[in-house]
C-alpha cells in the first residue's frame, strides 16, 4: 500500500490558490459595492462658495472615504462567507483538515484585503474621471497617482490593515455562528446594547473605534492591528478545531 | 495489513445513537458493501471515516493513524456523496484541474475519458447539472482520484438505469485496473451483490453481519410447511423471518446450520425447504419486526 503524505505548507498552498480561483464571485461583489459607493459619493460631501462683482467661486469637496467604509463592510461580509458551511465543507472535497483550511482561508482574507484596498484607493482616480467629464465643474484637483505615489502605497497598505482587522473579526463572528446559531441575534444585541450603554467619550465602542482609528503613529498602529487580527484569528481556528462536517 | 480498524465505536447525535460500539476490520485492497436501513448509521460511519466528523468513543483508525484532522488520511482517501457541492465558479474542467492539483495520483486521461462516455460537457458549471448528472460527475471524480481507500456513499442515487449499470462496470474495470479499498454503501443489496467481496450489515449503529458475500447465500435458509409442524421442528431456535402463506402453511427464516439428524426429521415431516436471497435476508435481518409489514395491517 503506497500512501502519500504530504506537508501542511503544501497543502495550504494548493488551497490558497484553489480559493483564489473558486471564491471569484466574492471579487464581483467587490466591485458591485465599490460602484455603489463611488455612486453615492459623487454627491460630494459639500461645497463653499464666494461671491465678488463678477466673479462666483464655489467649490464642491468629494472623498472616496464611502468607498473604503464600504469596502471594509465587504471584507467583514465575505470573511463571515469563508466560515458558511458551504464554503467550509468544500475544502472537504478535496485534501485538507482544519488546520490547513484556516490557515488558507486567512491567506486568502489578506489577500482579498489588499486587493480591496487597492481598489478602493485608486477610485479616487475614478471619480475625478467621472467628474472631470460629466460633472459641470471647470477644474478638477488632477493629482496622479504617480505624482505622490508613496502617499497611494501607503494609504493601500493601511486600508489593507483596516480590512484585515474587520476580516478577522467577521471571521472569528463567523465562526461563533456556526457553532451556535443564537449569535446571530446575541452578537448584534451585544453591539448595539454596548453603544446606548454608558456611551459617550469613555464607552467601549468609542474607545475600540479611538484604540484602532485615532492612532497617528504607524509603527504603532501596524502593531495593535497585526496582534488584534492574530488573536482573532487563533480563537476561530480554536473554536474550529473541532468542528465537524454536516451537511 | 488492516485500512480500517474500528473498535467499540459510539456517535451520539443530539437526540439519537447513531453508531453504537461498531466494531470490524476492513482490509487492504477489498471491496466492502455496506449496506443497512435508512438511519441505520451508513453515513455517520463513512464521515468518521473520511475524518468529517469524530467519534465520541472507541477507537476508529485508517491507515494506522486517526482520521480526524489528519492531512495523510485525507489525501489517501476520497469520500463521494450526495450532498458534494463544488464552486460555482468552476466549471467541470477547471474541477478536474484543481483535483489533479490536490489528490497526487489523478488519473486526467481517465476521468476525461469518463466525462466524455457520459456526455458531460467539461465547459459546463457544476451547479448547472442535474441531480443524476452531479451523482455521474461525482462519482468519475471518485474513481479518477485513485485513493488507496476509496469510499462511495450511496454513489447511484438519481442515476437512471444505464448510467448504473456503467457505474458498477466502471467501477470494477478500474479496481482490477487499480486495486485499493473500496466502501459501496447502498440500499439496494442486489445491485451490488456481484461486486462486492464483503458484506457488512449494520443495523441501529452497530454491526450485524460481517461476512464474505458468498457465505452469505448459505448462511440461512427457508423453511416452508404447516404451521405447527414447522414450529414444532425449529423448536426454540431464532426465526429470522416468518410470514403466514395460505391453507395454513407458514414461511420461516431460519440460520442453516441444522445437523443431519434435524434435517431428515424434517423431510420426513414434509418439510420444504428453499434459499433466500441475500437482498431478502438483509431485508428480514434489519427488519423492525418478524413479520414485516404485514404486522401493521394484521
Amino acid at each position: 500500500m503506497s500512501l502519500v503524505n504530504p506537508s501542511l505548507i503544501q497543502i495550504v498552498k494548493k488551497q490558497y490558490v484553489y480559493k483564489l480561483r473558486a471564491y471569484m464571485d466574492l471579487y464581483t461583489r467587490l466591485v458591485l459595492s465599490q460602484i455603489v459607493a463611488i455612486l453615492f459619493s459623487l454627491n460630494g460631501l459639500g461645497m463653499m462658495g464666494a461671491r465678488g462683482g463678477v466673479f462666483e467661486v464655489s467649490v464642491h469637496f468629494y472623498s472616496a472615504d464611502l468607498v473604503v467604509i464600504f469596502s471594509i463592510l465587504w471584507a467583514f461580509i465575505t470573511a463571515i462567507l469563508t466560515t458558511t458551511k458551504a464554503i467550509r465543507n468544500g475544502d472537504f472535497l478535496f485534501v485538507t483538515n482544519r488546520v490547513s483550511s484556516n490557515l488558507s482561508n486567512i491567506l486568502f482574507l489578506l489577500t482579498a484585503s489588499f486587493i480591496g484596498a487597492a481598489t478602493a484607493m485608486m477610485s479616487t482616480y475614478l471619480m475625478k474621471v467621472i467628474i472631470y467629464y460629466f460633472m459641470d465643474h471647470h477644474y478638477v484637483d488632477t493629482q496622479g497617482p504617480m505624482e505622490a505615489p508613496l502617499e497611494l502605497l501607503f494609504g493601500i497598505f493601511t486600508t489593507t490593515l483596516y480590512l484585515f482587522l474587520f476580516c478577522a473579526l467577521g471571521y472569528l463572528i463567523g465562526v461563533l455562528v456556526q457553532l451556535y446559531k443564537g449569535f446571530i441575534f446575541i452578537l448584534p444585541a451585544i453591539f448595539i446594547g454596548t453603544i446606548f450603554l454608558r456611551e459617550g467619550n469613555t464607552g467601549l465602542v468609542t474607545s475600540v473605534f479611538k484604540f484602532f482609528f485615532m492612532e497617528t503613529s504607524l509603527p504603532i498602529f501596524i502593531t495593535k492591528v497585526v496582534i488584534t487580527s492574530c488573536l482573532l484569528f487563533i480563537c476561530a481556528m480554536g473554536l474550529s478545531n473541532r468542528m465537524e462536517v454536516n451537511q | 495489513m488492516n485500512v480500517i480498524e474500528c473498535k467499540d465505536v459510539t456517535k451520539n447525535y443530539k437526540r439519537k445513537k447513531a453508531l453504537n460500539s461498531i466494531s470490524f476490520q476492513i482490509e487492504e485492497n477489498k471491496i466492502t458493501g455496506l449496506v443497512g436501513r435508512n438511519g441505520a448509521g451508513k453515513t455517520t460511519l463513512l464521515k468518521i471515516i473520511a475524518g468529517y466528523m469524530k467519534e465520541d468513543s472507541g477507537e476508529l483508525q485508517v491507515f494506522g493513524e486517526s482520521p480526524f484532522n489528519n492531512l495523510m488520511a485525507s489525501a489517501n482517501t476520497i469520500f463521494i456523496h450526495d450532498q458534494m457541492e463544488f464552486s460555482p465558479a468552476l466549471n467541470l474542467k477547471e474541477i478536474f484541474e484543481a483535483a489533479e492539483n490536490f489528490y497526487e495520483k489523478w488519473d486526467r486521461e481517465r476521468s476525461f475519458r469518463l466525462l466524455h462516455y457520459f456526455s458531460l460537457d467539461p465547459k459546463q458549471y457544476y451547479k448547472r447539472l442535474s441531480k443524476g448528472m452531479k451523482s455521474t460527475f461525482n462519482m468519475i471524480f471518485g474513481l479518477s482520484a485513485n485513493c488507496t481507500l476509496t469510499i462511495f456513499d450511496e454513489p447511484t442515487t438519481g442515476m437512471d438505469a444505464a448510467v448504473r449499470k456503467d457505474f458498477y462496470r466502471a467501477l470494477l474495470k478500474d479496481y482490477l485496473d487499480n486495486p485499493r479499498t473500496i466502501i459501496l454503501s447502498s440500499h439496494h443489496l442486489n445491485e451490488i451483490e456481484d461486486l462486492i467481496e464483503d458484506l457488512l450489515l449494520i443495523k441501529d449503529g452497530k454491526e450485524l453481519l460481517y461476512m464474505p458475500i458468498a457465505d452469505l447465500k448459505e448462511w440461512a435458509i427457508a423453511v416452508i410447511g404447516k404451521s405447527n409442524v414447522v414450529n414444532e421442528w425449529i423448536g426454540n431456535k431464532e426465526m429470522i423471518h416468518s410470514k403466514d402463506m395460505v391453507q395454513d402453511q407458514v414461511y420461516v427464516v431460519v440460520r442453516n446450520d441444522f445437523s443431519k439428524v434435524e434435517l431428515e426429521k424434517a423431510y420426513k415431516a414434509g418439510i420444504k425447504f428453499s434459499p433466500v436471497s441475500s437482498t431478502d435476508l438483509c431485508v428480514y435481518l434489519t427488519s423492525k419486526t418478524k413479520g414485516g409489514i404485514d404486522d401493521v395491517f394484521s
